[in-house]
């Protein structure tokens, strides 16, 4: 998979193409807007990581410009400014994700992962944090290093529903939505009966309880 | 004694408002006995007039009817002794009549007679010259009555004078007097001009030069942010060149002592890391708050936000956290603000409750005001200490922990942005621990 990382800083210029070289990829580098803007017309990329702080032509011109020629390449973008409009003014702009400056490889190459992969429209159907994967062709949940669970309609739908963010917590309510559909009249205790239930199938850490807000599964094991 | 004497002569020569009230109370003054001195003497002097008129009419009324004062009228104990006016003839000896000289002139003159001073109406005619008399001290007392009488309106007026002219002054000095109240109301942060639209044209050059400096001052405060706002960005460049390096540095494989060592080194990088974030925080809620930007905001869902971001942290040391049960309250701030200030209050939390701690968070509605509460069940903050513990960089001694110092200046700074107030207490007052951070926010009604 080739990469095209935008980098002006020299030193993380060169530990990101190593790192990215480390997970084999195969890694162009280079250091303004416009060699950028060159490379990108000549040469197929699966992926480009653009630094916003570019001399010369920045980082959102290179990205309108790129969007402007009709380039759908997947772009993550990598700055070190967090003013929170700033961020959404990339996302607006056409940009896939970002990742704010200082970054570890591991986060920049799971978001590289993730970007590609919503892209490629191969998002795998499978959920999970880790600790418990769920797989919603078979309503089976797997704990890690156990055999698969079969999951009742219900406790399927609650956990969906939690493994669909890991680490979000969810309020009783809400669960309550996911779990019945309209019309459908809601049990008291039905939410703490399926999670004691999925608890027992699955153990008792899998489902985390926030005391006053809500149920959560763990981000990431 | 002396210094108090000092202080008001020093108010005096340099308080224009208390300056323009003397001076209009002393021209008012010496205005009014001025005109009270005319009034007075010109009073005075027609009643003279018209007591000589008076004499003149009685001579000619006497003459022609052939009248003189009756002897025994002329008894000392008469009630009306004083203003008696005599007639007589000139030259006869009269019984209790007076000793006139009989050479007096025809006319109005003042003459001595029987030891009083007399003011004596001469006629001639008819072969005896007549004169009509009457003393000169009654006629000066009643001219003196008649005359003070005129000086009443100026009693009643000047006080009421001084008082309008007191009152007119304040109410000119009040645009003033209310310009510098509403100066000394401010926030320290607001910089924004003073209203000079109601200032008088004089003050008004003042009040421009001092929105000038103002100006001036807040392009300096702004500077000064936004040094530090992008020095803490660019520190994010070598920062990370240097934790990407570590992390190269950990992937390879290296002996145990270097990995520990290399582990320490990460942590460090991590801790400038978070240093940055905080000062970049701090740097943002310093400034003046974008009134665009507040709105009614549901507390729980901002704890249930922040839990989500710290709950790693808070497993790490099996803390059990967690929120009181109760009905949500909606304050106004903005959302990003008050999520930075629950943050920073529950990260403070965390790092200061030991391993199996607790912490619990609340929200309820006091009167008008929305009051959030974090609880944990560490050693808490000494009272000594609480008023320090708001400074940026200052750590309670002992506390062993590497925090950056900035948290409780970033909640502080965040409560005077949005017009919110902060108190420290003991969670367990009673044993003296555990911190209680009380924060009091306008809630939206709704």
């Amino acid at each position: 998979m080739r990469v095209l990382l935008v980098e002006d800083d020299a030193m993380i210029g060169a530990a990101v193409q190593a790192a990215l070289r480390d997970a084999s990829y195969a890694a162009d580098w280079v250091r303004d807007g416009q060699t950028a803007l060159d490379t990108t017309a000549c040469q197929h990329y699966d992926l480009v990581l653009l630094d916003l702080g570019l001399p010369g032509k920045d980082g959102q011109n290179v990205l309108r410009e790129l969007r402007a020629r009709n380039n759908p390449v997947p772009l993550l973008i990598i700055t070190a400014r967090d003013a929170l409009e700033q961020r959404l003014r990339g996302l607006d702009g056409g940009a896939d994700d970002y990742v704010l400056k200082p970054f570890e490889m591991a986060e920049l190459l799971a978001r590289m992962r993730a970007v590609v992969r919503r892209k490629g429209g191969s998002a795998t159907p499978m959920l999970g944090n880790g600790v418990v994967s769920l797989d919603p062709a078979t309503r089976e949940a797997t704990v890690a290093g156990a055999t698969p669970v079969q999951l009742s309609n219900r406790e399927f739908a609650l956990l969906q529903a939690l493994l669909l963010r890991p680490g979000a917590i969810l309020s009783r309510s809400e669960l309550e939505e996911r779990i019945y559909g309209w019309g459908e009249e809601v049990e008291s205790n039905a939410v703490e009966f399926l999670i004691h239930t999925l608890r027992k199938k699955l153990g008792a850490a899998t489902i985390k309880n926030v005391r006053g807000v809500g149920w959560m599964t763990s981000k990431g094991a | 004694m002396d210094d108090v004497k000092r202080r008001i002569s020093s108010y005096i020569s340099t308080s224009l408002r208390l300056r323009l009230s003397l001076w209009l109370a002393l021209a008012i003054s010496c205005m009014a006995v001025l005109a009270g001195a005319f009034a007075f003497y010109s009073a005075f002097q027609q009643a003279h007039e018209l007591q000589d008129d008076m004499l003149r009419q009685v001579a000619t009324l006497a003459s022609r009817h052939q009248l003189a004062t009756p002897a025994e009228d002329r008894a000392d104990d008469h009630p009306d002794n004083d203003s008696k006016v005599f007639v007589q003839q000139l030259g006869a000896q009269t019984a209790g009549g007076l000793a006139l000289p009989a050479d007096l002139p025809d006319g109005l003159q003042s003459v001595r007679a029987d030891g009083e001073t007399y003011r004596v109406m001469v006629l001639g005619g008819h072969g005896q010259r007549l004169a009509v008399a009457q003393e000169t001290s009654v006629r000066d007392e009643t001219a003196r009555d008649s005359a003070l009488l005129t000086l009443i309106p100026f009693l009643i007026l000047v006080p009421v004078l001084l008082l309008v002219a007191a009152d007119l002054v304040r109410k000119v000095f009040k645009p003033v007097l209310d310009a510098a109240a509403a100066v000394d109301a401010r926030a320290e942060q607001d910089l924004q001009p003073i209203g000079s639209a109601a200032l008088p044209s004089e003050v008004k050059p003042f009040a421009d030069a001092i929105n000038r400096l103002l100006a001036r001052v807040r392009l300096a405060m702004d500077e000064q942010r936004r040094f530090i706002a992008d020095a803490a960005h660019e520190l994010r460049t070598p920062l990370t060149a240097l934790s990407l390096q570590a992390e190269r540095l950990a992937a390879t494989s290296l002996p145990e002592e270097a990995q520990t060592r290399l582990a320490t080194l990460r942590q460090g990088i991590e801790r400038g890391r978070s240093l940055l974030d905080q000062l970049l925080s701090l740097a943002r809620v310093q400034e003046p708050s974008d009134a665009a930007q507040t709105q009614a905001v549901p507390v729980r869902q901002v704890y249930r936000q922040v839990l989500e971001d710290l709950l790693p942290l808070a497993e790490a040391k099996q803390i059990d956290i967690g929120v009181i049960d109760g009905s949500d309250v909606q304050v106004i701030a903005s959302a990003i603000d008050l999520a930075t200030l629950v943050k920073n209050l529950l990260d403070n939390a965390i790092r200061y409750t030991p391993q199996g701690g607790r912490i619990d968070l609340s929200v309820y509605l006091r009167g008008t005001t929305g009051v959030l509460a974090v609880e944990d069940s560490g050693p808490g903050i000494a009272e000594a200490e609480r008023s320090r513990v708001f400074d940026p960089f200052y750590r309670v001694l002992g506390s062993g922990q590497e925090g950056s110092g900035l948290g409780l200046a970033i909640v502080h700074a965040i409560c005077t942005r949005i017009g919110g107030n902060v108190n420290l207490a003991y969670a367990d007052t009673a044993r003296g621990t555990g911190l209680r951070v009380e924060v009091q926010l306008l809630a939206a009604t709704p």
